[in-house]
C-alpha cells in the first residue's frame, strides 16, 4: 500500500484539504511547447497539484520552469493535451469568468479609460447599466484609484495600471484569481505596497488564488502554500506550508519567516543554477 | 516545396491569365495571352529596344536617386546637428513634404525640356524629402547619447558627427531611402508616360498607341518586376549593413 | 488663469511664428524678386503675383472649384475604398489561412512594384473615365493599408486577447471590440501613407487622361506653353496636399487620444 501514499504526497493532499474536495485539481499534466521555429520543449512534465477553496497558493520557480504555462492551462487559454485539469469537478475547456487572470504587463485595453476597462467585463456578463456603473466605482475605490476613473492607461504609472487590472478582474467576481507575476514589472517600492494591498483586498473578498512569481519572499509572505518548481522540464519539486500572520507588521523580521524564506531559497537556488546552465 | 506553395497563388494568377485569354473569356486585344507577351518580350530583347530604353530609364532613376540620397542625407543630418539650419529648413520641409510630387512633372519640363534632365530633376526633388526626414529623425534620436559622450570624451565635434551621429542615423536613413527608391520608380514611369522620347514609360505609351498590346504588357511587367527586384536587393544590402545592430 | 507667465508665453508664441514662417516668407519673396528681375524669362519662372492672380481668376470663373472638387472626389473616393477594402483584406488575411495563403505573395511582390506602370493597361480596359482613374489609384494606394493591417493584427499581445475572452467576449465581439481598436494605431499609419499616394496618382492619371481636374488643367496649360497656369496648378495641388495631410494628422490625434503618443509633448 505504498503507492497511493506516494501519489497523495505528490498531489499535495497531505494537507488539511484532504477532507474537503479540492476546488482546482491538476492531475498529471504535461505540456509540449512548440515554438514557430526550432525544437519542441517539454514545458511541463506530469505536474499534479490540488488547491482548496479560498486557498492562496504560490507557484515559485526560475524563469522558463513552466509556471506561467501551468497558469494559462488552468485559465483555459492553452489546451490541456496530456492529463486533466478540473475546476469544481469539471474539466477546463475554455477561458471563463469563473477564473479571472491578471498579467504581468497588465493587458489593459489602452483605448478604454480605467472605468471603461472595468466596465467591459461587467458588460459582457450582461449586468444592467446602473448596477455595473456602481460596481465599477466600488472597485475603483477598493484599489484606491479615485480621481483616475477617466484616465487612460497610458497616463498611469505601473502600479496604478496593475491596480486597474486587479480591479477589472475582481469586478466580475471570479471564484478563482490567477496572477501571472503581477508585480514583476513594478519597481521595488511599488511592489511592496502592492503586496500589502493585495493581501488587504484578498482578506476582504476571499478567493482562491494561484500566484506565479520568482520572488521567494513575496511567495512566502503572500501564500498559504508555496509550490516550488524545477526547471525544464517543469515539475513540482516540493510544496511548502507558509502560513503566517500576514497582518503582523514585523513579519519580515520574524525568525520563523526568515528561516522559511531561507529554506525555500535554498531549494530554488539549485534550480536557478541548473536553469542558467541549460539555457546557454 | 514550401516556397513553391507560398508563391503558388502568383502561378495560379498567371495560369488564370493565360486561360482567360486563350478561351477568349476576355478580348485578346485587352488581354493577350501571357505566352504571347513572353514571346514579345524575347523579341524586344533581341532587337535591343527594351535594353536601350531600359538603360535610359535606369540612368535617370539612378542619377536622381543618387543626388537625392547625398543631398537629402546631408541636409537631414545638418538639420539635426545645427539649430539654425533646422530653423531655416524645417518649415520648408514641412511645407513641401505633402506636395504630390507628380505635380512637378510639367514644371521640370518647362525648366529642362523633354530629355534626361527634367526626369532626373523630378526624381531628385521627389525623393529628397523622405531621405531628409529619415536622416533627421535618425540623427536626432542620437542627440542625447552624443552630447554625453562628446562631453565625457572631449572628442572633436566633427569626429563625433562621423562616429556617432551618422551611424545612429543609419537605420532610419536607410528606411527613408527605401521609400525614396519606391518613389523614384513611380515618378520615373509617370513622367515618361506623360512626356518623353525614350525610356520604359515612353515605350509603354508608344506601343499602346500603336495597338501593339502584347509588347506593351511585356514592358509593363518588366518595369513592375524591376521595381520589385530593386526593393529586394536593397533590403538584402541594408540587412548586411545593419548587421551590427544585432 | 493667473496672468503669470504671460509675457514669456507671448514671446514664445512670437518666436515660433517668426521662425516657422521666416524661411517660407524668404522663399516666396525670392521667387517674386527673381521673376521680376529678369534673371529668368516669364516662361521659365512666372512671378508669384501673376500666379496668384491667375488662381484668383480661376476661382472667380469657377474653374478652380470644379477642378479641385473633381480631383478631391477621385482621390477621396479611392481613399475610402482603400481604407475599407485594405482593412477588410488585412483582417481576412489575419483570420483565414486560405486568404493569407492567397494574398500574402501578391502583397509582398506587389507592394514594391511601381503599379503606376499599369495605368495604360487600365485605360485599355476601362477607358479614360473616372472608373479607370479610381481603379489605378486604389491599386497603388491599397497596399500600405493591407500591409499595415496585417502587421498590426499580428502585433497584438495575446494577453490582451486572453483578457477579453476571460471577461466573456465572444469571437464576433472580439473583432470589433478588441482586435480593431488594438490595431488602430498602425492601421492609421498605413492610411497616412496611403492618402498622399492617392493624390500623387490622381494627378498623374489626370495628366495622362486629360479633361477636368487639377492634373488635367496643368497639362492643358503646359500644352499651350502657359507656365503661369502650370505654376498655379502646383500651388493649388500643394495647398490641397497640405490640408489633407494635416487633416489626417488631426484625425489621428482625435481617434488615438488614448495612445501613448497623444500624451507626449509634440515638437513637430
Amino acid at each position: 500500500m505504498k503507492a497511493p501514499l506516494d501519489r497523495s504526497r505528490r498531489l499535495g493532499r497531505v494537507h488539511a484539504t484532504m477532507s474537503v474536495p479540492a476546488q482546482i485539481v491538476v492531475d498529471q499534466v504535461s505540456h509540449l511547447y512548440r515554438p514557430p521555429r526550432g525544437r519542441e520543449v517539454l514545458a511541463l512534465d506530469q505536474v499534479s497539484l490540488d488547491v482548496a477553496n479560498r486557498e492562496f497558493v504560490a507557484l515559485l520557480g526560475p524563469s522558463g520552469c513552466g509556471k506561467s504555462t501551468l497558469l494559462y492551462l488552468i485559465g483555459g487559454f492553452l489546451p490541456v493535451e496530456t492529463g486533466a485539469i478540473l475546476v469544481d469537478g469539471k474539466p477546463v475547456a475554455a477561458p471563463g469568468p469563473d477564473r479571472g487572470i491578471v498579467f504581468q504587463h497588465f493587458a489593459l485595453f489602452p483605448w478604454k479609460t480605467v472605468r471603461g476597462n472595468i466596465l467591459y467585463g461587467l458588460e459582457r456578463q450582461g449586468m444592467p447599466k446602473d448596477e455595473r456603473e456602481q460596481r465599477a466605482l466600488d472597485f475603483i475605490e477598493l484599489v484606491g484609484l479615485n480621481g483616475f476613473e477617466d484616465s487612460y492607461p497610458s497616463q498611469l504609472s505601473g502600479g496604478m495600471k496593475q491596480r486597474t487590472a486587479i480591479a477589472r478582474t475582481l469586478a466580475f467576481d471570479p471564484k478563482i484569481l490567477l496572477m501571472d507575476e503581477p508585480f514583476g514589472a513594478l519597481d521595488a517600492q511599488t511592489r511592496g505596497l502592492m503586496q500589502a494591498e493585495l493581501l488587504r483586498i484578498w482578506q476582504r473578498t476571499p478567493k482562491t488564488v494561484i500566484f506565479v512569481t520568482h520572488d521567494v519572499q513575496e511567495a512566502v509572505y503572500l501564500a498559504d502554500r508555496v509550490a516550488v518548481m524545477s526547471a525544464r522540464p517543469g515539475r513540482i519539486k516540493t510544496i511548502v506550508d507558509t502560513k503566517f500572520d500576514k497582518n503582523d507588521p514585523a513579519i519580515f523580521k520574524a525568525k520563523a519567516f526568515v528561516e522559511k524564506v531561507d529554506e525555500i531559497w535554498n531549494l530554488v537556488k539549485d534550480e536557478a543554477i541548473k536553469a542558467q546552465g541549460k539555457r546557454t | 516545396m514550401k516556397q513553391f506553395i507560398r508563391y503558388l497563388p502568383l502561378l495560379l494568377l498567371a495560369l488564370g491569365w493565360e486561360l482567360a485569354a486563350r478561351l477568349e473569356l476576355v478580348s485578346t486585344t485587352a488581354l493577350p495571352p501571357l505566352s504571347e507577351v513572353v514571346v514579345a518580350w524575347i523579341d524586344m530583347i533581341k532587337t535591343g529596344e527594351l535594353v536601350t530604353n531600359g538603360l535610359a530609364s535606369l540612368y535617370r532613376a539612378g542619377a536622381g536617386l543618387g543626388l537625392s540620397i547625398v543631398i537629402g542625407g546631408v541636409l537631414g543630418i545638418a538639420m539635426a546637428w545645427s539649430k539654425p539650419v533646422n530653423v531655416l529648413v524645417a518649415p520648408l520641409v514641412e511645407m513641401f513634404y505633402p506636395l504630390p510630387k507628380s505635380a512637378l512633372i510639367p514644371v521640370t519640363v518647362i525648366w529642362l525640356g523633354f530629355g534626361d534632365g527634367s526626369k532626373i530633376l523630378l526624381i531628385f526633388l521627389g525623393c529628397m524629402l523622405p531621405v531628409t526626414i529619415g536622416a533627421f529623425n535618425g540623427a536626432r534620436s542620437s542627440e542625447q547619447v552624443l552630447v554625453w559622450s562628446a562631453r565625457s570624451m572631449g572628442a572633436h565635434k566633427l569626429r563625433m558627427l562621423w562616429d556617432v551621429v551618422v551611424p545612429s542615423a543609419m537605420p532610419e536613413l536607410l528606411n527613408g531611402i527605401r521609400t525614396a527608391l519606391a518613389l523614384s520608380f513611380i515618378l520615373l514611369v509617370s513622367s515618361e508616360l506623360i512626356v518623353a522620347q525614350m525610356g520604359f514609360g515612353y515605350l509603354i505609351g508608344y506601343l499602346g498607341a500603336n495597338g501593339n498590346y502584347d509588347a506593351m504588357y511585356a514592358v509593363v511587367l518588366t518595369v513592375a518586376f524591376l521595381g520589385f527586384a530593386a526593393d529586394r536587393i536593397y533590403l538584402l544590402i541594408t540587412k548586411r549593413t545593419l548587421a551590427w545592430r544585432e | 488663469m493667473p496672468p503669470d507667465g504671460w509675457p514669456e508665453k507671448a514671446a514664445r508664441f512670437t518666436y515660433i511664428v517668426v521662425t516657422r514662417f521666416f524661411s517660407i516668407a524668404v522663399l516666396l519673396a525670392a521667387w517674386e524678386i527673381l521673376a521680376r528681375s529678369g534673371t529668368f524669362t516669364p516662361f521659365q519662372l512666372p512671378a508669384l503675383s501673376n500666379v496668384l492672380l491667375r488662381i484668383w481668376q480661376d476661382a472667380v470663373t469657377g474653374d478652380l472649384a470644379i477642378n479641385t472638387a473633381l480631383t478631391l472626389y477621385r482621390a477621396l473616393v479611392s481613399f475610402a475604398i482603400c481604407a475599407v477594402g485594405g482593412v477588410a483584406i488585412g483582417m481576412a488575411m489575419s483570420r483565414n489561412r486560405l486568404a493569407h495563403w492567397f494574398f500574402d505573395p501578391i502583397i509582398s511582390v506587389g507592394f514594391p512594384m511601381p503599379k503606376i506602370a499599369f495605368l495604360p493597361v487600365i485605360i485599355l480596359w476601362l477607358g479614360v473615365y473616372d472608373v479607370s482613374k479610381i481603379s489605378i489609384i486604389v491599386i497603388d494606394a491599397i497596399f500600405p493599408v493591407i500591409a499595415a493591417t496585417v502587421i498590426a493584427i499580428q502585433g497584438i499581445e495575446r494577453e490582451l486577447l486572453w483578457s477579453a475572452r476571460n471577461m466573456g467576449a465572444r469571437e464576433r465581439e472580439m473583432l470589433w471590440q478588441i482586435v480593431l481598436p488594438a490595431a488602430l494605431p498602425q492601421i492609421m499609419t498605413g492610411l497616412q501613407v496611403a492618402l498622399p499616394l492617392t493624390l500623387i496618382v490622381a494627378v498623374v492619371a489626370e495628366m495622362l487622361m486629360g479633361g477636368y481636374g487639377l492634373g488635367g488643367a496643368m497639362m492643358t496649360a503646359s500644352r499651350f506653353a502657359n507656365s503661369t497656369g502650370v505654376f498655379a496648378g502646383i500651388v493649388e495641388i500643394a495647398v490641397i496636399g497640405y490640408c489633407l495631410v494635416k487633416a489626417m494628422a488631426l484625425l489621428r490625434r482625435r481617434l488615438l487620444i488614448w495612445h501613448q503618443e497623444a500624451n507626449e509633448p509634440t515638437t513637430a
